[in-house]
């Protein structure tokens, strides 16, 4: 049985591909089949993070229409052999994504063995994100410690909880939240909601908190998941998060301010 | 068997929206009242009572904005000057009656329990948290929620409400005009209170009251919404 796990987050630009390409590595690095989609049709770029985007032939569109069988469409990362990915189409339009053609299409991947298969919504709650979020057995929902993000957060939650398969069924699709691009400093300035605030307009269990990192960008460019950047905070952030949703506890990193050392402080300067 | 049709008294209940000839564009008024409770403006009938100085045209443009804003307008009442407007927009006319009663007369006990107790059905229970967007309305019943209730979600009923949580969405109880509806919530932080038509905004609620365990009525005129302490 293969386990659905939808990273999404209402509003754009919070770090959902970010996250999917870390989660679904780390999960493969974990030692579990997995294959991660990209939903977001006509804007593709996981496939860039992941750092094959020279390798697309075909596209999970392609796939759906018949146009191409899902072996040929899926590509084997070169890091791990139990990760794959499935690009999105740059041209196709949303409505490609049918929901007997993306059911079908999780099947067989099921069926090929994967135990999970990470999809990568786009923003806003248009079809690819629905489509996204209605096969879902768990749910990644990730913020920014901003209003407008928690606030789209919740009403893609409530979303989740009356339009999902699962919910439709009576069930309850497993949430989970990630905090991305939290700053510390900028939270201890009131500039930023804290992590107990997102917690506490949310109420969702909290798997992680990825701390706003130069090495996210240094990733993208060269398209290797920043989860395997183990040596940066976020690579760390993120490991600890895929161990959380596995059901490890562990403690939370990189969530307070660096105290400033007395010396930097008598000369002014910071960090 | 055949049934035969039959005409009974019944008693329904519904709004009356006061129009006096000196407010301001009724027309921004009720976009904002349509703004801050959506699905409540669409729920309710309404009777419109125009003040006795309103001219037909300005009915008529009245009656098409409650039209355009999808509020239900079964009737005009107030002056009877204005009963050939009703009849030329083709609405009933409402001859009004409006005797203040005596809240110990019969007559002021049933409109206290508007829904008679053979149709009073057990609560409409939802394990929360309901979130931003989500409208719940527990029609002809009370409503119970088991869980927070996120800013941006609507929750409303005929009947009672309950918030076995933190209430930071819109509340409205006793939807369909019922005075003797209440609302009872762990930590009060609505962004809007209604209760039998009665509106009031996050603004008015006093101070001492946020975040507490409250209690929301109807004080006896039923014009006016009171909060207290639950112990
Ligand atoms: N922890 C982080 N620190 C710094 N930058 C980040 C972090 N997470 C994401 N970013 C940056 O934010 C931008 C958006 O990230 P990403 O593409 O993952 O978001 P998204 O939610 O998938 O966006 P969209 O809604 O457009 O699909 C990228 O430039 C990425 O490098
Ligand atoms: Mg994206």
């Amino acid at each position: 049985m293969a386990t659905v796990v939808t990273v999404t987050s209402g509003k754009g630009g919070v770090g959902k591909t970010t996250s999917s390409a870390a989660l679904a590595a780390g999960l493969a690095k974990a030692g579990h089949r997995t294959v991660v989609i990209d939903f977001d049709v006509g804007l593709r770029n996981l496939d860039l993070i992941m750092g094959v985007e020279r390798r697309v032939v075909f596209d999970f569109v392609n796939v759906i229409s018949g146009e191409a069988t899902l072996n040929q469409a899926l590509i084997q990362d070169k890091r791990m052999e139990n990760l794959s990915i499935l690009a999105a189409s740059q041209t196709k339009d949303k409505d490609a994504l049918s929901e007997e053609g993306v059911g079908q299409v999780l099947d067989q991947l099921a069926d090929m063995g994967f135990e999970y298969i990470v999809c990568d919504s786009p923003a806003g709650i248009e079809r690819g994100a629905t489509m996204a979020l209605h096969f879902a057995d768990h749910a990644v929902i990730v913020t920014n410690p901003e209003v407008s993000s928690v606030r789209d957060s919740d009403r893609i939650l409530g979303i989740l909880q009356s339009k999902s398969k699962r919910a439709k069924e009576g069930g309850k699709v497993q949430e989970h939240l990630l905090i991305t691009r939290y700053d510390p400093v900028r939270v201890d300035q009131g500039e930023m909601l804290s992590k107990e605030d997102v917690c506490d307009i949310l109420a969702v269990k909290l798997i992680g908190v990825i701390p706003e990192s130069k090495a996210v960008l240094k990733a993208s460019n060269t398209g290797v998941p920043v989860i395997l950047d183990e040596d940066s905070d976020a690579g760390k952030a993120y490991s600890d998060a895929v161990a959380r949703f596995l059901g490890d506890d562990r403690p939370l990193r990189f969530v307070t301010a660096k105290k400033q050392g007395l010396l930097s402080r008598i000369l002014g300067g910071g960090d | 068997m055949t049934s035969m049709p039959r005409i009974r008294a019944n008693r329904y209940s519904v709004m009356t929206l006061e129009w006096p000839k000196d407010s301001g564009p009724l027309d921004s008024w009720l976009r904002l009242q349509c703004d801050k409770a959506p699905a409540l403006m669409q729920e309710i009938a309404i009777v419109l009572k125009p003040a006795m100085e309103h001219t037909a045209s300005e009915i008529s443009e009245a009656v098409d904005l409650l039209d355009q804003l999808g509020i239900g307008l079964i009737g005009l009442t107030g002056d009877p000057q204005h009963r050939t407007v009703a009849d030329e927009l083709g609405l009933a006319w409402l001859s009004s009656n409006n005797v203040t009663v005596d809240p110990d007369t019969p007559e002021a006990v049933s409109a206290r329990s508007p829904v008679p107790d053979e149709t009073r059905n057990s609560a409409l229970v939802i394990e929360g948290p309901v979130r931003s967007g989500v409208q719940i309305y527990a029609k002809d019943r009370d409503l119970v929620i088991i869980g927070q209730v996120s800013e941006g979600a609507e929750i409303m009923a005929d009947g009672h409400v309950h918030v076995y949580g933190r209430l930071r969405g819109r509340v409205a109880a006793g939807v369909s005009g019922q005075a003797d509806a209440e609302i009872f919530c762990l930590t009060f932080e609505p962004e809007l209170v209604s209760l039998a038509g009665m509106y009031c905004g996050s603004d008015q609620i006093p101070e001492e009251l946020w975040s507490a365990r409250v209690r929301v009525g109807l004080d006896g005129t039923a014009q006016k919404l009171t909060f207290a302490l639950m112990g």
